[in-house]
């Protein structure tokens, strides 16, 4: 509370002599809006220091959206001023400038992330389309059996998407025991997958065919 | 129906307080209670009822101990069971079934290795798989016997592992017994996961 009083006549005072004109711009703000809270106007005069010294964008959020909305009612030279600083995060500020406001979203970064992996599995091996009720044939390479493919072979019973870890769960009957395994589809382990037929069913999730007979998932 | 629906509702999973609509009450039931139809496998721990699948004589086993976990034994894991049902000497004699002599009885505590467990078991590649029953294979037979001797047993299974006790294992074999040294096991098997 004290450093704020002390402060704010700094702040004021400051205003006719400063140079560049981004801070000309700033301290107009903060003048003509008195009405804020003392702590608030001690954090945004600390960070408008720091903009001057460094790049604009490690100032609060506010105060930044004031920057770019000042700097493009100023024109390019502001702009390019600012890119020019900023080289990593060009797109965002692009992006800020056409959308007019709109806050610097990071956007799906997850899902581009996950696009981004599928694409580059796909070149190695395209995946099929996968549903639930196909009945797939899975070649799988495991590094403990090392020589030979293994072979799964078996009925869709669920899919989950979730990205790059989007995953199948098969199951059959292997020598009079149900087994179940989830394979994630986009693994480099894999070698091979291909749909072999289709049965007929109503349901995106197959769990009851853990009741049912064993007969209705044997696969030859 | 409606007021049963209501009241096991705001027992268990309150998702949408309090609810009045038997229509809405019976979309968030469903909706929560999939979750846990979904049967979420457990470990193997102390009363679980094992299957035996080799031809060491013992047929069912009920576990008393698991070796290793706190919450219980997993795939792969070795437990210590008591046999609660063994094979008559009567039934299988001759040929490749045969039951060896001299071994598990009823009533005898085992040690056993599980080889299929109804619990996932995920996988280095990100894979999971789960078998629909549980199922060990004998190790060996523990000794009720002076100190001496128990202390020696216990100290032989911490060092080494135990070999099976029987010649035949049936039915799928998952590839965790070759990280678990059961190599014997492995090669015995009809079939491998």
């Amino acid at each position: 509370m004290a450093t704020s009083s002390h402060l704010f006549p700094q702040a004021l005072h400051m205003i006719p002599t400063s140079q560049p004109s981004k801070k000309l711009r700033l301290s107009s703000f903060l003048s003509c809006a008195p009405s804020m809270n003392p702590p608030r106007l001690s954090v945004s005069r600390l960070s408008l220091n720091h903009s001057v010294s460094k790049s604009s964008f490690s100032l609060d959020a506010k105060a930044r959206r004031e920057v770019l909305v000042r700097a493009e009612g100023e024109g390019e030279g502001e702009g390019e001023a600012e890119e020019g600083v900023d080289e990593g995060n060009v797109e965002e500020v692009v992006e800020a400038k056409a959308a007019r406001k709109a806050r610097v979203k990071l956007g799906d970064v997850m899902g581009i992330l996950n696009h981004k992996a599928i694409e580059v599995s796909e070149k190695v091996r395209p995946v099929p389309e996968i549903r639930t009720g196909d009945i797939v044939e899975i070649k799988l390479e495991v590094p403990e059996n090392r020589r030979r493919l293994s072979i799964y072979k078996g009925i869709v019973m669920s899919r989950q998407n979730a990205g790059i870890h989007t995953t199948i769960r098969i199951r059959r009957i292997i020598a009079g025991i149900g087994v179940e395994i989830v394979f994630p589809i986009y693994s480099p382990n894999i070698k091979e997958i291909k749909v072999v037929s289709h049965r007929k069913v109503r349901r995106a999730r197959l769990y009851y065919l853990r009741d049912k007979l064993p007969r209705l998932s044997t696969f030859k | 129906m409606a007021a049963a629906l209501a009241s096991r509702l705001t027992k268990g999973r309150s998702l949408l307080g309090g609810l009045t609509n038997a229509f809405s009450g019976l979309m968030s039931s469903s909706s929560g209670s999939i979750l846990s139809q979904q049967q979420q496998r457990t470990f193997i721990q102390m009363g679980t009822t094992l299957k035996v699948v080799d031809n060491s004589g013992g047929k069912e086993v009920t576990c008393i101990q698991s070796l290793r976990g706190k919450k219980g034994a997993r795939l792969g894991d070795i437990v210590i069971g008591s046999v609660k049902e063994a094979a008559h000497k009567v039934d299988v004699k001759k040929g490749k079934d045969a039951i060896q002599k001299g071994k598990v009885k009823k009533g005898n505590v085992v040690y056993g290795v599980v080889v299929r467990a109804a619990m996932q078991k995920g996988r280095v590649d990100g894979s999971q798989v789960r078998f629909d029953d549980n199922a060990i294979v004998i190790l060996g037979i523990k000794e009720k016997k002076k100190d001496e001797n128990g202390k020696e047993k216990k100290k032989r299974y911490a060092g080494g592992f135990h070999q099976p006790l029987g010649t035949r294992v049936f039915g799928p074999v998952p590839h965790e017994m070759r990280l678990k040294k059961q190599l014997k096991i492995l090669s015995l098997a009809q079939h491998l996961v």
